[in-house]
């Protein structure tokens, strides 16, 4: 008895121990190369001594004087908020007609064509037709990052949707489901993994679009900060926007992890494993 | 298609007068009929449009108490055939009668148990999540403690917090079993439910569904690929033929009941009664064997 009751203590704690291990190391890790090409730039920049490749240092402290200064309210803030507008019309657009798309065929059918034409489309082009139609501000940024960012989400769910197990639906019919039951309780659940890959590739690209809108046709925001710089030979400060816009990718992308580990605990165990990020 | 006459095999089956009613209610079980199946086709086309005539013509009756197996060739139209009867989907020809009503849709007296546990359970809900959903259809206050029973009953006690993927195969297929029988329905449905369990499990289960069938008040029909499964768990076994499927044979088994896997597979009516089912499998195995799949063969039988 005893002798399986101390066999069976470490037993149950070490996978724990082991798992916080990991994550710590890969942490570490990941931390550790981030801290190599900081240091890489630095010591590049300071080889180089050129006007135009300003030192590691000195982007930084520039970028925190953008983050403490005016330029937070003026163009910052309005990034951020047109990144999460238009990343949240994408996502709650994308899942509904995907949705629709996936589970009737006819639909599918007749918006396949359609959609790979619009999909194909090069965002930058669009962005003229867009301050025709909206102005050059906030709207239109929004605007531009809903036609390219739609898509990930959209196409993903539509997948999902399509491939659900005729076995699994009609357990839920036999259950008893169906109209918004079965939508809430089985399809968004079950085809959930595919649409937390299509956000998480919308985020990016929401990200990305933002920037493009901005240096083509803003009035304000990161972009227009980062390309402002830029023309005005402020080297500095366009290197610090930059660094500035990696940090928001990586915040997006840590808060939107943070919340599909939550929401998706469920999948660790049928895919098999822990994933690591 | 031209008019065929009751399944030619049909008349050399062989039903054992004496055995084919269930001793404990005494009903000719066909007089009673919970669910009846008559004269099912079923044509299925595929998404690339090509039609495959999976089942082409069968009848069967169940009883309000009975127990009835279903076995035949891989690719017999089995799962196909007990959707049909479940009112998943809807007959090319022949009708489905459900208490003596054709059935249209999915209705609350039938529960079905399918052949991947994996899929059957929903793996984002906890165990007593999942049973609850074969709970919808009762009183919102009854529903709680029905649960808790059902997964006593399957020997899940404790275990309604747990999510699918902690739990092994067998306890996997337990729970479906638990949300299937929640609800007190006149059939249970069972595609294969024990296919993807080890032997020792298998055998565990198929215990736990005829101790659940015994408790119950319903009619049971079993999809399975093991002869001695059939026969130790059934009323009747139906063989069917490879596809486009008949009913190749119906054997009645009268063993006595309660049985267990220890005494009653080790009878010698045990041995002979599957040895006569497994017949009728190879049989329409051959039969399959020979003819070019998916072209409907010359002659039935
Ligand atoms: N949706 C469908 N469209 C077209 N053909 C189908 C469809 N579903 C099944 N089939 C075909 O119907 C035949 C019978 O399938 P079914 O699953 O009913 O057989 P089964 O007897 O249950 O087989 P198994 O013992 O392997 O489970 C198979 O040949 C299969 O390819
Ligand atoms: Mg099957």
């Amino acid at each position: 008895m005893r002798a399986t009751g101390t066999l069976m203590a470490p037993r149950g704690r070490r996978p724990v121990l082991l798992l916080l291990r990991r994550r710590l190391g890969s942490w570490l890790l990941g931390l550790g190369g981030l801290a190599l090409a900081a240091l890489t730039w630095q010591l590049l920049s300071l080889a180089l001594a050129s006007s135009i490749f300003p030192t590691f240092s000195a982007a930084v402290a520039d970028a925190w004087s953008i983050v403490t200064g005016p330029v937070l309210t003026a163009d910052l803030v309005p990034s951020v908020l047109r990144t999460a507008v238009g990343f949240s019309l994408s996502g709650v657009a994308g899942i509904i007609i995907g949705l629709a798309v996936g589970y009737y065929r006819l639909l599918r059918e007749l918006t396949s064509a359609l959609f790979d034409f619009f999909r194909s489309l090069p965002t930058p082009l669009l962005v003229p037709v867009f301050i025709v139609l909206f102005g050059l501000g906030g709207t239109m940024v929004v605007a531009v990052i809903v036609t390219a960012a739609i898509w990930p989400v959209l196409i993903n769910t539509a997948n999902g949707t399509a491939g659900l197990d005729p076995t699994m639906l009609d357990t839920a019919r036999v259950c008893g489901l169906r109209g918004p039951s079965l939508l809430g309780r089985v399809i968004l659940p079950a085809v959930s993994p595919q649409i937390f890959a299509g956000l998480r590739v919308a985020i990016s690209v929401s990200l990305a679009v933002m920037v493009v809108a901005e240096i083509l046709g803003g009035s304000s925001g990161i972009g227009y900060f980062i390309n402002n710089a830029q023309q005005a030979f402020q080297i500095t400060d366009s290197y610090a926007g930059i660094l500035l816009l990696c940090v928001l990718g990586w915040l997006f992308d840590s808060l939107f992890l943070l919340v599909e580990r939550r929401l998706l605990a469920w999948q660790r165990g049928t895919v098999g494993g822990e994933g690591d990020a | 298609m031209p008019d065929l006459p009751e399944n030619a095999m049909r008349s050399e089956v062989a039903v054992e007068s004496e055995n084919a009613v269930r001793s404990e209610d005494g009903l000719p079980p066909r007089e009673d009929s919970v669910l009846s199946v008559r004269r099912l086709a079923m044509t299925l086309t595929s998404r690339d449009g090509v039609s495959t005539e999976v089942t082409a013509d069968v009848s069967l009756e169940l009883g309000r108490r009975e127990f009835v197996s279903i076995v035949g060739p891989s690719g017999s139209g089995k799962t196909t055939l007990l959707r049909a009867a479940a009112g998943l989907r809807r007959p090319t020809r022949g009708e489905v009668r459900f208490e003596g009503q054709p059935l249209a849709d999915v209705v609350p007296g039938i529960s079905v148990v399918f052949q991947e546990y994996n899929k059957s359970l929903f793996p984002w809900m906890s165990i007593g999540s999942n049973v609850a959903m074969g709970a919808r259809r009762l009183p919102k206050e009854q529903r709680a403690t029905r649960v808790e029973a059902a997964l006593a009953e399957v020997g899940l006690t404790g275990f309604a917090s747990r999510y699918p993927f902690e739990l092994s195969g067998g306890m996997q297929q337990r729970a479906a079993l638990a949300r299937a029988m929640v609800s007190d329905p006149k059939v249970l449905m069972m595609d294969e439910p024990f296919a993807s369990v080890d032997a020792l499990t298998r055998g565990h289960l198929e215990d736990v569904v005829a101790r659940l069938w015994e408790h119950s008040t319903c009619a049971a029909l079993l999809v399975t690929h093991d002869v001695g499964e059939a026969v130790y768990l059934s009323d009747r076994v139906l063989v069917l033929s490879a596809r486009p499927s008949r009913v190749l044979a119906e054997i009645a088994v009268g063993l006595p009941r309660p049985r267990t896997q220890r005494e009653t597979r080790q009878t010698p009516r045990f041995a002979e009664l599957s040895a006569e089912v497994l017949d009728y499998v190879e049989q329409a195995g051959r039969a399959s064997g020979l003819g070019s799949p998916g072209a409907a063969p010359a002659a039935p039988g």
